[in-house]
């Protein structure tokens, strides 16, 4: 059973992929910043996970914005909103978009704001014509961990709790309008939630009896036990969040960045 | 804190399974014994004879006592809301709800019900939620089948199997945080037979909440996890707000009536020493099960637990209804208030001139 919905979600993502035409030379025109190899813990422990290794890559330096979503779907008709294919963006896909390529007059600023709203294999297609992808969690668990440059906060950790205790802002900010870490990437905790390649484990999991089951109970209290560091609060959200992810959800507060191996 | 529970409930889950199936072997087994009356009730065989759509109240109100007798399918819709509100007069919190308050709304159904219960996610939410309900037997309570992100909901179905007054949550990692935000209601399940008639149902539910800034410190105030880690309140309410049930918001009697509370506590911390000031509890459904008790003071209300009371009301005046661990009721808020209507009844209280 698992392993049937394992190879669906494979033949999706073939297909999703297929939509998008790469287009060399586009990357360069947005900041990458590169984030040192390191360890990253996974967040719930069981005999199966160890500390998993990363090597040194590239990331986005701000999240993908609605101007340079509309720049994808203008020349991938394909991803337009009126004719995506449900499979792989559900019917809250760009929702805040007043048409298939344009925001509402009204809503101008956010064309420098992160895109939302976009589903998992929306965001691979884009990464895909950027001759990029999205980062592993384990990369953007690393990168997201990065230092601020300018503390303006007891801690990380306050800071991003103290961003989840607030509900969603009427109008989402820019890019770019939070902080800044160690690596000069913007905005990795404080603006949207962010995709990672392997969010909910469906792909490229070496566990053979699928992960589902180890994730739900690391954000249900029986998992408790097995949890790294029973304080981490904002890491327990957000396991918890990627966790309630399928590949076509288009949700307010979650859209992504892009990420390049070296 | 749930996982003996977890553990016993997997245990009547499978016997459930194995009742429906009419394999029996189970009865001359130690593990299945006791747990077997709680389901001989139910006939799990038995069809259902209707579909009917839950009436959901915000406290202190309560759904309708139920009319049917024969068990049926209910539907009900909880929808999470994030949500800013007052958790005093100058006091505001970010508060996480089932229905856009604190507590949730109360669901009332009878044993031997299937429970088709649909649990949604605001679009706008920031987290993840999801719901564990005391009254289910299976995985998580129905957690871990009803995680949901923002904007989505899940579904599942649950069969009714033991009466009696049970708490739901959100069970969401950190679990702590999504209670002590305001995460739990009640969900009543009514004996066959039903509970007898009284005058005035009402439902109250204590929460204890933890602060960065202290009691009534004025402005939106984050929650603090430090604080809870320690156990150490700012507040401790009833219905989720400083002077909810008091004043001209006490709840409304008459002398001569009886009046039952359905009492629940979500915690996520402190146990509940609920006390009505003068009078006596004549009945306590002790911690919201069958046994019933006569005459009580002070109940015991476990964190996640509840009890059901019942008074008769004498004589006229303001009852105040407290968590006997005063300096609650006193500097943390965890007081409402009945306010009794009708003629001085000498005989029983008096006033010496
Ligand atoms: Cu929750």
């Amino acid at each position: 059973m698992e392993n049937m919905k394992r190879f669906v979600w494979l033949i999706l993502l073939l297909t999703a992929s297929a939509g998008a035409f790469a287009q060399a030379g586009r990357a360069g025109a947005k900041p990458m910043h590169t984030v040192a190899k390191g360890v990253y813990e996974p967040f719930f422990r069981t005999a199966a996970t160890l500390p998993v290794p990363v090597a040194a890559f590239r990331l986005d330096e701000y999240a993908v914005t609605n101007a340079e979503f509309i720049e994808f779907v203008k020349q991938n008709p394909a991803w337009r909103r009126s004719r995506v294919n449900r499979l792989f963006a559900d019917k809250n896909y760009l929702l805040h978009w007043a048409t298939d390529t344009t925001l509402a007059p009204a809503n101008a600023p956010l064309l420098q704001a992160p895109v939302v709203s976009v589903s998992w294999f929306a965001a691979q297609a884009y990464a895909k014509w950027q001759g990029k992808r999205l980062p592993t969690v384990a990369e953007w668990e690393l990168a997201g961990n990065g230092t601020p440059r300018h503390i303006r906060f007891h801690s990380l950790t306050d800071y991003i709790l103290d961003w989840y205790k607030r509900p969603n802002p009427k109008v989402l900010p820019p890019v770019r309008s939070t902080y800044v870490n160690q690596y000069g990437l913007y905005d990795m905790h404080g603006l949207i939630w962010e995709w990672t390649f392997d969010f909910n484990s469906f792909v490229g999991s070496t566990d053979s009896r699928g992960n589902t089951t180890d994730e739900v109970q690391a954000f249900c209290a029986a998992g408790a036990v097995n949890v790294k560091d029973k304080t981490d609060y904002a890491g327990f959200m957000r396991y918890g969040y990627r966790g309630s992810l399928k590949g076509n959800f288009c949700i307010q507060n979650l859209g992504f960045r892009c990420a390049k191996s070296i | 804190m749930r996982l003996p529970t977890d553990f016993s409930r997997a245990r009547t889950g499978l016997l459930a399974t194995a009742l429906s199936a009419s394999v029996l072997l189970f009865s001359c087994q130690e593990a299945g014994k006791d747990k077997a009356a709680d389901t001989t009730a139910v006939d799990l065989n038995a069809p259902l004879t209707g579909t009917v759509t839950a009436e959901l109240t915000d406290a202190p109100l309560v759904p309708k006592p139920l009319t049917y007798n024969t068990p049926k399918k209910v539907m009900v819709e909880l929808e999470v809301i994030e949500k800013v509100m007052k958790i005093s007069d100058d006091t505001e919190y970010t508060f996480w709800t089932f229905g856009g308050k604190v507590p949730g709304k109360f669901i009332r159904v009878r044993v031997g019900d299937l429970v088709d219960f649909t649990l949604k996610n605001a679009p706008d939410s920031k987290v993840v939620h999801n719901i564990d309900l005391h009254a289910v037997n299976g995985p998580g309570g129905g957690a871990e089948a009803t995680n949901v992100a923002p904007g989505q909901s899940a579904n599942f179905q649950f069969r009714v199997l033991q009466p009696g007054l049970f708490v739901y949550h959100c069970a969401t990692g950190p679990v702590g945080m999504h209670i002590a935000n305001g995460m739990y209601g009640l969900i009543l399940v009514e004996p066959a037979e039903g509970l007898p008639k009284v005058d005035r149902e009402f439902y109250l539910m204590q929460g204890d909440f933890y602060t960065k800034g202290k009691f009534e410190a004025q402005g939106l105030q984050p929650f603090d996890e430090e604080k809870a880690i320690k156990e150490q309140a700012d507040y401790v309410l009833f219905n989720g707000r400083v002077r909810s049930t008091t004043g001209k918001n006490a709840l409304q009697a008459n002398v001569g009536e009886n009046v039952r509370l359905f009492v629940g506590n979500g915690g996520p911390n402190l146990v509940s020493s609920f006390h009505a000031i003068g009078e006596i509890f004549d009945k306590v459904y002790m911690e919201g099960g069958s046994a019933v008790n006569h005459n009580v003071q002070t109940t015991l209300i476990p964190a996640g637990g509840s009890s059901v009371v019942e008074m008769s009301l004498q004589v006229p005046g303001v009852l105040n209804l407290v968590d006997h661990s005063i300096y609650r009721a006193f500097n943390k808020g965890a007081i409402a208030q009945i306010k009794v209507s009708g003629a001085e009844n000498p005989a029983v209280f008096k006033r010496s001139k």
